[in-house]
């Protein structure tokens, strides 16, 4: 479904990507894993369009993605959830999912999926006529995981989805995800909680220094010895 | 909207209709059209700075163009109707010019940048054109200023119309995103380019209208003169004290503004700059919200202390 094939990526003339290659296939819940600065980010961004690679290929179900916009790649149906939910504080939480169903295609159904997300998250429901800076930690992440569906994804992206989330938290973060997944959404997730991600994952990546440097199932991964040391401690 | 608001707003719009009938004295109504000018200003501001998070220290420029278009077009003898749309229109072809450069500044740095360009134009119109403009004798023989009170009166009800549908519509909805967070707004599929740009051009067309009715307005002034500085902060200390990203606040802002100026000048003179001054460095420091926070803060705190009271009665019933 995704397809990324060595990629390299610049930040000036800093090279932060060297020649990635992923896939994820429909249905899947991939993960790539891998320490602060490995370039995990990065590939996020080089997928949503907002960095284009100075080498490499980007597909999604058959189509060119460097020759997208932000906006295009958002209506072909990839939904970034980027690091922290950024979801929009000075806005109601029903404002912030009707802004996740921006894009034309996604807001012909959006009375439609806004019911179903309602009814997934039913506390996002109760606050809809709230501002979402008051909400709490655990309810911002599900309102940013709540806009990203509003757009009708075929694939979810999380990025750091537990990031700043109490452990109850996190663990409850990725039941979500795992039941987004079960419901047909294909899911990338991005995460330095590297022993949650690849106990969820069908299939995960290791990330480092700008470069893919394993890959396997989650339960392969966590026998790596390398892996163990490195990051489970 | 509900219909009580509805009604409410429709009493309003023909109460002041009438006003030109009872009011007999000239003062009560060019107070009335200086509080109906801020209303449009305000709210242009708003659209921008307000919806759009995009903070303007240049409106005076709008204004000013629209009035400069209109006073040479219209004082030549062309129709009044086409003068006044070509004020909005050059207002609009000067934010076009200016928006594509001063987006790819953010922040205080587009502050700064709209002040630099509303002072250039400031200085070259007063380079430019160093007279008065005064009305011809014949208009000034016929000057009515029911007529101009009507004008400003249908453009206000345009303007809040306009600023009301706006804050409502998926446009409206984009332009908070990019207040809120652009980079987050982009991810979603807003192009906050697009979006700012917009929020501008309406901005910049609803001020040069405001502008174009002034200069069917006002008898005489220096052509500079509606380009002055003063008509930027004005604006902006209006938003700021009524309640900035509101449809009802620069329409509070301007109306307190104005009466509360009126009365200092009267009574104190030119200290009155100084208590705006204080006022303005207050409502930011501890209500950035403006009136409408403090009303909601109130109302939330009667509803609590009501729930409360009921409460306590039922316990001890």
């Amino acid at each position: 479904m995704l397809k990324l094939e060595n990629i390299n990526a610049y930040y000036g003339d800093l090279q932060a990507l060297w020649g990635i290659s992923l896939d994820v296939n429909e249905g899947e819940l991939v993960a790539l894993v891998g320490p602060n600065g490995a370039g995990k980010t990065t590939t996020l961004k080089v997928i949503a369009g907002l960095l284009a690679p100075a080498a490499g290929l980007v597909e999604f179900r058959g189509q060119d993605l460097l020759k997208k916009s932000v906006h295009q790649i958002v209506s072909l149906g990839i939904s970034q959830v980027p690091e922290g939910g950024r979801i929009f504080p000075g806005m109601t939480v029903l404002e912030n999912l009707e802004l996740g169903a921006f894009v034309p295609e996604a807001r012909k159904a959006k009375d439609q999926t806004l019911q179903s997300v309602y009814k997934s998250y039913p506390i996002l429901e109760e606050r809809s006529d709230q501002l979402a800076g008051t909400l709490s930690g655990g309810e911002r992440q599900m309102l940013a995981i709540g806009r990203a569906l509003m757009s009708k994804p075929r694939l979810l992206v999380l990025d750091e989805p537990s990031f700043g989330l109490a452990p109850i938290l996190v663990d409850q973060m990725f039941v979500m995800i795992t039941e987004i997944n079960k419901q047909g959404v294909t899911v990338l997730l991005v995460e330095q909680n590297v022993r949650a991600a690849l106990e969820v994952a069908h299939r995960s990546y290791v990330i480092e220094n700008g470069e893919i440097v394993g890959e396997g199932t989650g339960v392969d991964l966590l026998s790596f010895e390398s892996i163990r040391s490195a990051y489970l401690g | 909207m509900a219909r009580i608001q509805l009604l409410l707003v429709a009493v309003v719009v023909i109460l002041l209709a009438c006003l030109p009938l009872v009011i007999e004295k000239d003062s009560t109504l060019n107070l009335l059209v200086l509080i109906l000018l801020f209303i449009i200003m305000a709210s242009s501001w708003n659209i921008l700075g307000g919806f759009t998070g995009q903070t303007s220290l240049g409106h005076a420029a709008f204004f000013g163009l629209g009035s400069l278009a209109t006073r040479l077009l219209w004082i030549q003898g062309f129709p009044l109707l086409p003068s006044l749309l070509a004020g909005g229109g050059l207002a609009v072809v000067f934010a076009l010019v200016i928006g594509i450069p001063a987006f790819k500044l953010k922040g205080v740095y587009f502050a700064i940048g709209t002040l630099a360009l509303g002072q250039i134009l400031f200085v070259t119109v007063g380079n430019l054109f160093p007279t008065i403009s005064a009305l011809p004798v014949e208009a000034l023989r016929t000057y009515q200023l029911a007529p101009r009170y009507y004008l400003f009166l249908v453009l206000t009800i345009l303007t809040v119309g306009f600023a009301y549908l706006l804050a409502n519509s998926r446009v409206g909805l984009g332009m908070m995103a990019v207040r809120e967070d652009e980079d987050a707004a982009e991810a979603l599929g807003v192009n906050a380019r697009r979006h700012k740009l917009l929020a501008l051009v309406f901005s910049a067309f609803l001020a040069g209208m405001a502008g174009s009715a002034f200069a069917y307005y006002h008898v005489s002034y220096y052509y500079q003169f509606p380009f002055a500085p003063i008509w930027s902060f004005d604006t902006l200390t209006m938003v700021y004290i009524g309640g900035q990203g509101t449809i009802i606040g620069p329409i509070v802002g301007a109306i307190f503004f104005v009466l509360l100026r009126e009365f200092l000048v009267l009574n104190v003179g030119e200290y009155h700059l100084i208590v705006f001054g204080v006022l303005f460095i207050l409502v930011v420091l501890f209500l950035p919200g403006g009136f409408v926070e403090a009303w909601e803060k109130i109302r939330n705190l009667l509803v609590r202390r009501r729930s409360k009271r009921d409460r306590n009665a039922s316990t001890t019933a």
